[in-house]
């Protein structure tokens, strides 16, 4: 559903160090994502809170989970 | 018996069907030391919408991550309860109205834990797997489900 909002589902970012710096700059170029609801994995583990962005991560933003 | 360590695929394309199910229940009379299994069918439900019915949900997952995750809640799981099998089945793709979508078996030598760990697994399922549902409506739009 963000892949819907923001018209990719896929980018490649040069480093941001933090989530919040991530979180900043997503807003910045796609600011239909302040409005949605989405957590942060990186490298497949949900970042809880503002988390250091190792290089070269793989980033996803999940919106709530909806399986089952 | 069936205590394996490193994630196992959970993922089924497609609906899961009663005969799965049935087969998966038959494999386990081998299994003597069982004295009671729980199952969770989850089913697809026609629900009413703002901009139309459902007619199905598609479900997409963030594959690695979900079977990494499912890995984890099956081992807390079996240190948590005394069972003696785990199975956890979730569809990708299009599941019909009526069709089902999710498979979760527990089997214990005992009726609690097998009760108690399937209720948990469906609960955790729900709540942690990178996994979502697009209802798809009779209107040919779509909603993105949401969990209860």
């Amino acid at each position: 559903m963000i892949a819907e909002e923001i018209g990719q589902s896929e980018l490649v970012l040069d480093q941001l160090d933090s989530t919040e710096l991530l979180k900043e700059y997503l807003f910045g170029q796609f600011p239909k994502l302040q409005s949605m609801k989405f957590s942060i994995a990186i490298n497949q583990q949900l970042a809880q809170g503002d988390e250091k962005i190792p290089e070269g991560a793989e980033i996803a933003l999940l919106p709530p989970f909806s399986g089952g | 018996m069936e205590k394996e360590r490193t994630p196992k695929n959970i993922f089924v394309q497609g609906p899961i069907s009663p005969e799965k199910i049935a087969q998966s229940v038959a494999n386990h009379q081998s299994k003597t030391d069982i004295g009671g299994h729980s199952i969770f069918l989850g089913q697809v439900r026609k629900d009413q919408k703002e901009n139309g019915t459902v007619v199905a949900i598609e479900y997409t997952a963030y594959e690695e991550m979900a079977l990494q995750k499912a890995f984890e809640i099956r081992e807390d799981i079996f240190a948590k309860y005394p069972l003696t099998c785990m199975h956890i089945y979730h569809s990708l793709g299009r599941v019909e109205v009526g069709q089902l979508c999710l498979f979760v078996f527990t089997s214990s030598k005992h009726r609690r834990a097998a009760m108690d760990a399937c209720d948990e697994l469906v609960e955790r399922i729900k709540a942690e797997l990178p996994v979502w549902g697009k209802e798809l409506l009779d209107t040919d739009e779509h909603v993105w489900k949401v969990n209860q």
